[in-house]
Parts: C-alpha cells; structure tokens; sequence
C-alpha cells in the first residue's frame, strides 16, 4: 500500500472516467496513471513550498522524507501556512485535472482540423 | 454546454483518443511541472538527490517506508516466535463489545442477522478508522472470526502471496468482454448493465476464445469479479509469469466492513490506480451485493479464500449455512 499525505485531496473522476474508455492494455493505463500521479506530485510540491516560509523548507523535506504519508504534515503545514491548505490544494489537483482534459480536448480538436 | 466548452465527454471524442497520444501530452506536462518545480526551488531536487529520492519516486518511497514500519512494528510488538504469543480470536473477540442489536438477534434465533452484526460490531470495534495496511495478529485475528462467521475458509496470506493490504477502498467497476464480439445485453440485467462495459479487456484478456468456448464457470467468473492492485505488488514484475497465473481468477472473499455483506469473488483485473484513492474493485453484481445499486466505493476487507479443491461457489455469502451454535458458544467461549 501507498499513501501520501496530501492523497485525501486527489480526486480525478473525470480523468479516470477518460482513462476508462480508452482501450488500452493495462501496462499502458498504468504508465499513463503513473504520469499522473508524479505530475500531481511535483505541482503539489511547488505550490506548498511556494507558500510555506523558506526558512521551513528543509524541515518540511525532513518529514516528507522520514514519513511521507503521515497526515502530520498536513498539520506541520497548517501551522505555517497562511493561506488554507486544505482549498489550495483541492484547487490546485482540481486544477491540474482540467489543464490535462485540455490538453486531451487540444489533441483530438487538432486531429479533427487536419 | 456552451459551444466553446471542452468537449470531452462525447464518444466520438473518446474514440479519437488513444494511449500514445495522451502519453505524448502527459509527459509535456510532466516535463513542465518538473522543470518548474526545479526552476522555482532548485534546492528541493539538491536535497532530496542528496537522500537518494527522486520526486517521481514519491510513491514507492511511501510504500517502502510503510512496508517497513509495519514489518518493524510486527517485530518489535511480537518477535519472531510471534506466532505462539498471537492472541487466539476468542481471546481478542472478548475485548471487544458486541453490540446488544447483535446479542438480541442472535438470542432471537436469526444467525443470519445476528453474524452479520457481530462481523459488523467487531470491525467497528476492532479497525482503524482509515485504512491501511493491517498488522500480522490483525490479520489473523479477522481471518478467524470471519472463517467462523462465514463458515468459508479465509486466509490474508495464501501459499506465500499476500496483497498489499486487505483492509482497503472498494470502487465500482464496468462488466468486462467475455469473448470477441460480447455485448452488453448479454450481461444480467437492466440493472446489472446499467454499469455498461468497459472498453479494454481485462488484465488476463478475454475470458473464452469464443462465445461457444464460454462455459457457466466462465459467465460466473465474469459476473462475480474483483479488481486488485497486482500492478504494486513489489515482486509482480520480478516473479512472472507465476504470479500472474496464481492471481488469475483466485478467489477472494470481500467483506463490506459497515454492514458485514461478504460476496466470493473472482480477480479478474488488475488496478485501481492508486491515486484514485480505492484499492480494490468489484464488478457490478459484486458492489450491489455489497452496498446496493448505488454503492459505488467503501471500505471493505479482502481474504484469499483457501479452496484447494474447488469447493466453495462465487457469489454472495450464504450466511444461512452458519450455525447458530457455533455463533453463540464465539461469544461465550
């Protein structure tokens, strides 16, 4: 089992129901689902440190590497963050859904155009 | 929807897009959110290099670290020879308060009630709050009690392989095509379809060469399925193609933690993705015995069912084969 701590935020109905449909072997599903779990990753990342003090910031990287899946950061972030981390990052992973079903409409418009 | 919109739901949209072309677009976008992350705060990728984890390997760093923090858990709380210092099922079972719902009905003379509350009772006594990994005494303490409350045979751990978790999120899934040329309607009914049928095949392909070759065991199969995570299994890629012909069709037994509605099931696919936040899925004549026509994900236990010979039949648990004697003296014992 894998957990990170900010999993409680992701929620990609839409792409998953995209995914779905497609037909595609499982090796293939998963390589896509892994691209998107490191996009998410890397974009929930920049947006905590770009809101966390920078003084804070090789704690935060301690914990995350100690415990990645504990809800504790959350609390950790809670505490030093202004901004609610709990609306940042729903929007943020929300955020990251849309630009890639985009991304996905963009593909097939282009398709189309040729 | 207004003209300008994204269009993505339309099928012909869908049809246009393949796996390759969404791979393409999905890592443009990693490379992006990577790039930006480095050009933002370079002393994150310094740091993390410096400990040997890369971003991208988040995931299996969590999995690593938990793997390990149970196994080390396990040790110190009961070493090695933990299996004779194991609590035994009766002597954890009076540590936890059956319900007086439970005791009524079981004095009422209705097994089949008074079992599912005493699993249900147990569970909300006994599990965590969130899933997660179960320790070993754990496992062994709930393959006991519903072994005895079932009367089927359950293990967490079966000749060897062990999943993930057992104690995880169930999710719903679509039918899936038994044979070239399957079509929806050949699936239950109008209920059972409203699911509709996945496009891709499962992860062990069709289930018969033809609609000829397609046997009752197979229709069963494919009726009563479930979905595990194989894909993370640490020696899935390392232990092929073994493990692949030891998950296909075993049976599992999947017990809906909030009501104690268990269902016998046959793996026949491989996911969720684990972002998706399910560890597991069931067909849909498998999530409406378990929850209902609208139960789409819950938290739920998954046993393999030890059924060397071949025994014990797909589909709901048949609680009416429990006896009440059986119940009350696991309770008084």
């Amino acid at each position: 089992m894998s957990k990170l701590f900010f999993d409680k935020y992701i929620s990609l109905s839409k792409l998953e129901k995209t995914f779905s449909q497609l037909e595609a072997t499982l090796e293939e599903k998963h390589e896509l689902w892994q691209l998107v779990d490191e996009i998410i990753h890397h974009r929930v990342l920049n947006c905590i440190l770009t809101e966390l003090p920078k003084k804070n910031h090789e704690e935060f990287l301690v914990k995350l590497h100690s415990a990645p899946h504990s809800e504790d950061l959350l609390v950790y972030l809670k505490e030093k963050i202004v901004k609610d981390i709990d609306t940042f990052l729903s929007m943020e992973i929300k955020s990251i859904e849309n630009e890639i079903l985009k991304d996905l409409v963009g593909t097939k418009k282009s398709k189309h155009e040729k | 929807m207004s003209k300008t919109a994204p269009n993505y739901k339309t099928n012909k949209t869908k049809s246009q897009l393949t796996a390759e072309s969404i791979r393409q677009k999905l890592k443009l976008k990693h490379l992006e959110a990577a790039n930006a992350l480095k050009n933002a705060h370079p002393h994150v990728q310094k740091f993390l290099e410096e400990k040997g984890l890369g971003i991208d390997k988040l995931r299996q760093h969590s999995a690593k670290i938990l793997g390990t923090g149970i196994l080390a858990s396990g040790i110190l709380l009961h070493p090695p020879l933990s299996v004779d210092i194991l609590p035994s099922s009766e002597e954890l079972f009076k540590n936890f308060s059956i319900s007086e719902k439970a005791k009524e009905k079981l004095y009422e003379g209705s097994a089949i009630a008074g079992a599912k509350e005493m699993l249900t009772s147990t569970f909300s006594s006994f599990l965590p709050q969130t899933v997660r990994p179960l320790y070993r005494n754990e496992e062994k303490f709930l393959e006991n009690i519903v072994t005895n409350l079932t009367g089927v045979k359950v293990k967490a751990t079966l000749e060897g392989e062990h999943l993930n978790t057992i104690y995880g999120r169930i999710g719903a899934e679509q039918h899936l095509r038994r044979y070239p040329g399957d079509t929806l309607t050949q699936h239950g009914d109008s209920e059972d379809q409203a699911e509709g049928m996945a496009p891709g095949l499962g992860a062990w392909g069709y289930f018969a060469p033809d609609s000829t070759s397609l046997t009752d065991d197979l229709v069963e199969t494919e009726k009563w399925y479930a979905v595990v995570q194989t894909l993370y299994l640490s020696d899935w890629n390392t232990r092929q193609p073994y493990l692949k012909n030891w998950y296909k069709y075993r049976k599992v037994m999947i017990v809906n933690t909030e009501n104690g509605n268990a269902v016998v099931a046959a793996i026949a696919d491989s996911g969720p993705a684990a972002w998706t936040g399910k560890h597991y899925g069931g067909s849909p004549e498998v999530m409406d015995h378990l929850g209902g026509s609208r139960y789409k994900k819950g938290p739920v236990l998954v046993f393999f069912v030890d059924d060397p010979t071949n025994e014990v039949p797909l589909g709901p648990v048949d609680y009416e084969s429990v006896s009440l004697d059986k119940l009350v003296s696991l309770e008084y014992e």
